[in-house]
């Protein structure tokens, strides 16, 4: 093998590392091993033997073909020892372009709270913690929120799975441990008893200007529950849908925010409901099954076609288990539900519950056990 | 049939001893990759199908309960002590080598270890397959380490219902593989379907074609294309009309709101039908 080739590869190794993909040395090691057993004439099997090793999801291709493209161009790259141009195909974004998300992380940061009470719908007159809504919260009394949803999230973890676990006060002989214990004498019975199994939330909160009050608590909640609950897949939209799983998968809660404050781009801009559940019906449909719970927050102000936002949300309610419509809006007294969005959605949501304050959110609980 | 791609795949997963992760669509088949290399390398091809609750008692081995009792029970009659059985029950004879094991053990050529849709059991069995793909050895407490002599050739399928872990990924070679194009579906089609006359394989592969860039729930596969054509070839169709694809259409649209789009655009006449 030629060391311009092996020069090659070790660069499109770590320009796709540049790029987020997960690369180790491993597997730069397994690339060049794998071109030694292709025909390197052929740029066609170069290409397709470097993207078997290297890419490891779909996702990944489009981004496997650029650097490929750089790497194999025909001048050679290599031409300063060790100096590998990488670009980035977006420019980081300055936090400031996205002033809520952003200033809360700073005031998250600072320990301050800066908090405006403003007039908001409060749900009753009580003036207890549990009924204040969300939007009044100063950041001090969002612990009490994290709390309570991982409460939630513990209750959701323990429910039963289809997998085996060793119990003295099981319902099925385990048979297995029977005869190790006991050989010829079957009278002292082992028994076993299904492992709890976890539920899966798909939760898809709106972030679009109108719920801009409501979106702090909001992420708080789906941060705790994914922290918690392994299988919390979280995406937010307000024009364009974002999964940010990953991203509040952080330990870190004000990187998080930054992190999140650079994914979401279109914070705080208007709301396409219809077409943002399109977008997660295409692209992440098949992580929705009978037993997953779907969650979406929002308070149905969209302004594209209230017959596909019905259609989606018809299509969404056939795969999952349930889905439940939090809309902050509840919380008021004299809110309908009348917005053209919210009438469409509506005959495809199980649960339509109100989110805004703590007690609403224990509420809530309920909605996603039974 | 051999796709560059497809061939590439095999050929390194060969070569590098990896196992060989290949995600798709349903019914593009993924499942016959493994199949066809275990034809190809005249070999075994051991199957673990997943599915939900897959645990390792399932997957690895078992000892036979009902054999072990028997063999108890049978030597009481004849007066041993049980100390005796002990060693007897828990050896090889009473053992069931499930999937896993079978692959480990194999005697002879090193087989084909088809993991069939990996995405349908939980984490932990990924978890526990990650181990057993790692070092293709065994230990049963009774027994002893039980290692492959060679390593089988492992290929895992995914329908991606849920996100594979990236261990997982990492430690494979990757292939994916989305619907033919036209002339490939076709050469398929008329070597996999004879009976269907070149025209009518042609109309069955242009509707299909035609119906997987539709809006559908459920996209139909190339396995769902191989029925209809064989259905079609059942009823001594020449070529499509719109009665017979009506008749028929449940053997490609599965899904009860997919049928009544579809059925409304053969009557709308906005699907290529018949002689077109």
């Amino acid at each position: 093998m030629t060391a311009d080739l092996v020069r090659r590869t070790v660069v499109l190794c770590r320009d796709l590392r540049s790029r987020g993909m997960t690369v180790t040395t491993a597997h730069a090691i397994d690339a060049i091993r794998a071109l030694r057993c292709v025909r390197m004439e052929s740029r066609e099997r170069v290409y397709l033997a470097l993207r078997c090793v290297l890419v490891a999801r779909p996702e990944e291709m489009e981004i496997f073909d650029d650097a490929f493209a750089v790497a194999f161009s025909p001048p050679p790259p290599g031409a300063v020892e060790g100096s590998v141009r990488v670009q980035r195909r977006s420019a980081p974004r300055d936090p400031a372009a996205v002033p809520s998300l952003s200033s809360w992380a700073k005031q998250e940061e600072e320990g301050g709270d800066g908090e405006d009470a403003e007039a908001v719908p409060a749900a009753s007159d009580m003036p207890a913690v549990v009924q204040k809504d969300f939007s009044t919260f100063g950041a001090d009394e969002l612990a009490d929120i994290q709390r309570i949803a991982s409460r939630i999230a513990r209750r959701l973890a323990a429910r039963p799975s289809r997998r085996w676990a060793s119990d003295r006060r099981g319902r099925r002989i385990d048979l297995r441990r029977t005869m190790r214990r006991a050989l010829a004498e079957l009278l002292d019975l082992r028994f076993r008893r299904r492992k709890p199994r976890k539920t899966r939330i798909v939760a898809i909160c709106d972030v679009s200007g109108s719920m801009d009050l409501y979106s702090r608590f909001l992420l708080q909640f789906l941060y705790a529950l994914q922290g918690t609950v392994a299988r919390v897949e979280s995406f937010v939209f307000s024009t364009v849908l974002r999964r940010v799983t990953d991203v509040l998968r952080q330990p870190d809660y004000a990187r998080m925010l930054r992190g999140l404050s650079a994914e979401v781009h279109d914070w705080s801009g208007g709301t396409r409901i219809g077409e943002s559940l399109s977008t997660f019906n295409r692209d992440w449909g098949r992580i929705v099954d009978r037993r997953t719970v779907v969650v979406i927050l929002s308070d149905g102000w969209d302004t594209g076609d209230p017959s596909l936002l019905g259609a989606e949300m018809e299509m969404l309610q056939r795969r999952s288990r349930r889905v439940v419509w939090l809309n902050p809006l509840l919380g008021s007294a004299d809110y309908q539900p009348l917005t053209q969005g919210m009438q469409a959605a509506l005959p495809h949501v199980s649960v339509f519950a109100p989110a805004h304050n703590l007690a609403a959110l224990r509420a809530l609980e309920r909605h996603l056990l039974s | 049939m051999a796709d560059p791609a497809i061939a590439t795949s095999l050929h390194l997963a060969l070569e590098l001893h990896k196992p060989l992760l290949i995600e798709g669509h349903a019914g593009v088949g993924k499942t016959e990759i493994a199949k066809v290399l275990a034809r190809l390398l005249g070999t075994d091809l051991i199957r673990l199908q997943c599915y939900e609750g897959l645990d390792a008692s399932t997957a690895l081995y078992e000892w036979n309960y009902a054999r072990q009792l028997l063999h108890i029970r049978l030597q009481e009659s004849d007066g041993h002590a049980p100390a005796d059985s002990e060693a007897k029950i828990f050896s090889e004879p009473f053992l069931l080598k499930r999937p896993l094991l079978q692959a480990i053990a194999h005697e002879g050529r090193p087989p084909v270890l088809l993991v069939d849709e990996i995405d349908r059991s939980d984490e932990e069995f990924e978890a526990f397959l990650l181990e057993v793909l790692s070092d293709f050895q065994v230990t049963v407490p009774e027994l002893g380490t039980i290692r492959a002599r060679e390593r089988p050739h492992v290929i895992l399928t995914s329908n991606r219902s849920r996100e594979l872990s990236d261990a997982l990924r990492r430690r494979c070679l990757y292939l994916f593989i989305d619907h033919p194009p036209f002339e490939k579906e076709l050469t398929i089609v008329r070597r996999k379907v004879p009976g269907a006359s070149e025209d009518l394989a042609a109309q069955i592969v242009a509707l299909v074609q035609r119906l997987r860039r539709a809006k559908l729930a459920k996209v139909p596969g190339v396995s769902e294309t191989l029925d209809w054509a064989e259905a079609l070839v059942v009823l001594h169709a020449a070529h499509l009309t719109p009665e017979l694809v009506g008749e028929t259409l449940g053997c490609l649209v599965k899904d009860e709101a997919d049928l009544r789009k579809v059925r409304a655009d053969i009557e709308a006449g906005r699907l290529p039908l018949g002689a077109a």
